[in-house]
């Protein structure tokens, strides 16, 4: 079993922590679509920091790379200095990732969805963890109500529910405000709020540029696979000038 | 944490994901009842292919008993695992920091559950189509359909979720599950015959037990595998 | 280089053996001719089982150490393995027809069980290229193929059974009714084939392998070239761009 892995870039000073998340050149193929062609970047702990660009530029990727969903191709990513793709168990417990899709149960209520979902984040009171992220998040009448019925606001809300049952050092949201109405894109506006207040490292990706990077420290443009633009404070190319990806020592063809 | 307590917790999650399964397939559309008829329909179409001998239908009729519960199995395993599909609540699920195995063992355990109502069901189909008298052989019956039943909950738990995201999955699915399954149908099959025939052989002790042993192999290569088949 | 001397070693070991076998063995009293089969038969079997024991081993050694390699290893004894199943299902029908007087008979216990054994590892082909991703598949392949060699002692297991409660067989399987001749030629004959089909097989493994592995360096190598290719695309379009700014 490989070792954990803790990111060492070139020596950094002592005084300076560990960064919450460290990329470096990842790169991930579908088939024969390069989703991501090697990011690599630093985001300081506490930080939000927003991803910006096209669909298609890979900001999604990224996130579920991050969130352990993903191996990456090529290249590495560490979360807290834990690499995601050898250790990935270490990582879960330290994330909580919004994805586009809501990941809901259909038949069951959505105070059963949270109760579920806090039991398997080892809650030790689900239910009472179940109902109080409910209320956070505007949907204690609808507890007991199927999933099933819910429109797509709604699901967001209640799966933003789902991010607050845990206790991550790093929240990853992808489109946060899609499908929300103005309620819902505040209630996002609040849970970023909280988040950074409580020190917890946020990273968005977002279409809606001007929105987040409001509230964010800093960004990142991608496009096409690769970080094109970085700004703000917070995220930052990585100490040491990323290698290439190091291409085949003789020309290949493409098939 | 302790061995006994990863133990513990491990149940604790098995048990919150076959108590999940179990509402969703309670409460769904139709789905878990189709499943259920159309077992029953070809154990009735059996009788067209076989009959109108009823005496040579009593003869096969553990054979064809089980058949129907392999083909009435096989999607209901598939639908347990279609669940998660629905909205990538699988990946959600492969997320949370729980055991892998406890994953497996609670799919594994509200399967069990389907296959025992699908078993169920068909004993008083088979016995009214093929005149076969159940009510002597009950204890032995019903520990060969439990036995069945946990082995092929296992080995279906396990290969749903290995073609879950597989283009092709509808028939890669049987075509990976039958060759393993073999055994168990043809142990299954042998103890319900001695069971329901009074056990002229002394045979239906080994079978049970050969049985039994495949489900435990099963459960524990399943729960091994399976954390392999949720990373992408 | 040394491959290729194993495989002329191979070549003349095979060809040996069979001489011996086919020709200057003495036939068996009971079966006669037919029985010059097993020449063929018990060597094919021998290496289907080998070889699936070494893809499950190998999927094993994958999962604990990621390396691809052993994934090639794995693919390479499947393959072989299919083969040499279909050789030893052929074997036994062949034999089956002169002496049983059919092609299959289900009360023989190792020609249902290797049946089996052909559909599990076509099965593990088959699903094997459904995946792109090498190392997906590898970790794919290998718990499909472990769960399969688990279930293989089970099967036998329960086809003997069936055969054995059955009220005991009136057909014999091969080695029931053997009368060798000349004991000890027949011994050895068959050891011969065995160690010779043996040779063969490693030189095949080898072979395979060889393939299995400049497959995946080009293969590879091609994905590492579209993620360069990509990446440059973007960095220059972007730096276009940021002149025309």
């Amino acid at each position: 079993m490989p070792q954990t892995t803790i990111y060492s870039a070139p020596p950094r000073s002592p005084l300076v922590p560990i960064p919450a998340v460290a990329t470096r050149d990842v790169a991930r193929l579908f088939g024969r679509s390069a989703a991501l062609a090697g990011v690599s970047l630093e985001v300081e702990r506490g930080r939000m920091v927003a991803f910006l660009g096209p669909n298609g530029a890979g900001k999604t990727t990224l996130l579920r790379i991050l969130a352990t969903s993903l191996r990456p191709t090529f290249g590495t990513a560490h979360v807290d200095g834990i690499d995601v793709a050898e250790r990935p168990e270490l990582v879960r417990p330290r994330v909580a990732y919004l994805s586009h899709a809501t990941g809901l149960y259909d038949e069951l209520t959505a105070a059963e969805n949270l109760r579920f979902a806090a039991t398997m984040l080892r809650r030790s009171n689900p239910a009472d963890a179940a109902t109080h992220a409910l209320a956070e998040v505007g949907l204690e009448a609808d507890g007991a109500r199927r999933v099933r019925g819910f429109s797509a606001g709604m699901r967001r809300r209640l799966a933003l529910g789902r991010l607050l049952l845990g206790a991550p050092s790093l929240v990853l949201l992808d489109e946060p405000h899609a499908a929300l109405d103005a309620e819902g894109a505040a209630l996002v506006d609040r849970l970023l709020d909280q988040w950074r207040d409580g020190g917890t490292t946020v990273l968005v990706a977002t279409h809606q540029a001007d929105r987040i990077t409001r509230l964010a420290d800093g960004w990142a443009r991608l496009d096409a696979g690769v970080v094109v633009e970085l700004g703000g404070a917070g995220v930052t190319l990585p100490a040491a000038a990323p290698a290439p990806i190091p291409e085949p020592a003789t020309a290949t063809a493409e098939r | 944490m302790s061995g006994m307590d990863a133990i513990r917790t491990d149940l604790g999650v098995a048990w919150a994901i076959a108590r999940k399964d179990a509402l969703s397939e309670l409460r769904g559309r139709q789905a878990a009842g189709s499943t259920l008829f159309f077992a029953a329909l070809v154990l009735l179409l059996f009788g067209f292919a076989l009959g109108p001998d009823t005496r040579r239908l009593t003869e096969a009729a553990p054979g064809l008993l089980w058949l129907a519960i392999v083909f009435g199995g096989l999607l209901t395993v598939a639908r347990l695992h279609q669940l998660e599909t629905e909205d990538g609540a699988l990946d959600e699920l492969a997320r949370y920091p729980v055991e892998r195995r406890a994953i497996y063992l609670g799919k594994a355990i509200a399967g069990l559950g389907a296959m025992l109502v699908l078993g169920g069901v068909l004993l008083p189909v088979v016995a009214i189509l093929y005149g076969i008298d159940l009510l002597g052989a009950a204890p032995a019956l019903v520990l060969a359909l439990v036995l069945g039943s946990i082995g092929f909950a296992a080995v279906g738990t396990f290969y749903a979720g290995v073609t879950v995201r597989l283009r092709a999955r509808e028939v890669m699915l049987p075509l990976l599950m039958l060759p393993v399954i073999a055994p168990l149908l043809l142990a299954a099959v042998k103890a319900t015959a001695a069971a329901l025939g009074g056990d002229p052989l002394g045979e239906l002790a080994s079978w049970l037990q050969l049985l039994a042993g495949y489900d435990l192999v099963m459960l524990l290569a399943g729960a091994a595998g399976y954390g392999f088949l949720l990373e992408e | 280089m040394k491959t290729r001397i194993l495989g002329a070693v191979a070549l003349l070991a095979v060809a040996a053996a069979s001489v011996n076998a086919l020709f200057i063995v003495p036939a068996d009293l009971n079966q006669g001719e037919a029985q010059r089969i097993m020449y063929v038969h018990v060597p094919s079997a021998w290496l289907a089982y080998l070889s699936f024991g070494v893809t499950a081993l190998a999927g094993i050694g994958y999962l604990w150490k990621r390396d691809l390699r052993l994934d090639h290893v794995a693919l390479s004894a499947a393959e072989i393995g299919v083969m040499f199943t279909a050789f030893a299902i052929w074997g036994g029908m062949m034999w089956g027809q002169p002496v049983w007087g059919v092609f299959w008979q289900w009360e023989d216990p190792r020609l249902t069980t290797t049946a089996l054994l052909l559909a599990l590892y076509v099965g593990y082909l088959l699903f094997r290229r459904l995946t792109d991703d090498p190392h997906r598949r590898a970790a794919r392949a290998a718990v499909v193929g472990l769960v399969a060699a688990v279930d293989i002692p089970i099967v036998h297991f329960s086809v003997e059974w069936w055969r054995g409660l059955h009220q005991g067989p009136t057909i014999g399987s091969p080695d029931r009714i053997l009368n060798p001749a000349a004991p000890m030629q027949f011994v050895t004959a068959l050891l011969a084939v065995l160690g010779a089909f043996t040779v063969a097989w490693a030189w095949l493994m080898i072979r395979r392998y060889q393939l299995a592995a400049a497959e995946a360096r080009l293969e590879d190598a091609a994905r590492r070239t579209r993620v360069a290719a990509a990446r440059r695309a973007t960095v220059a379009a972007a730096r276009a761009e940021e002149a025309t700014r």
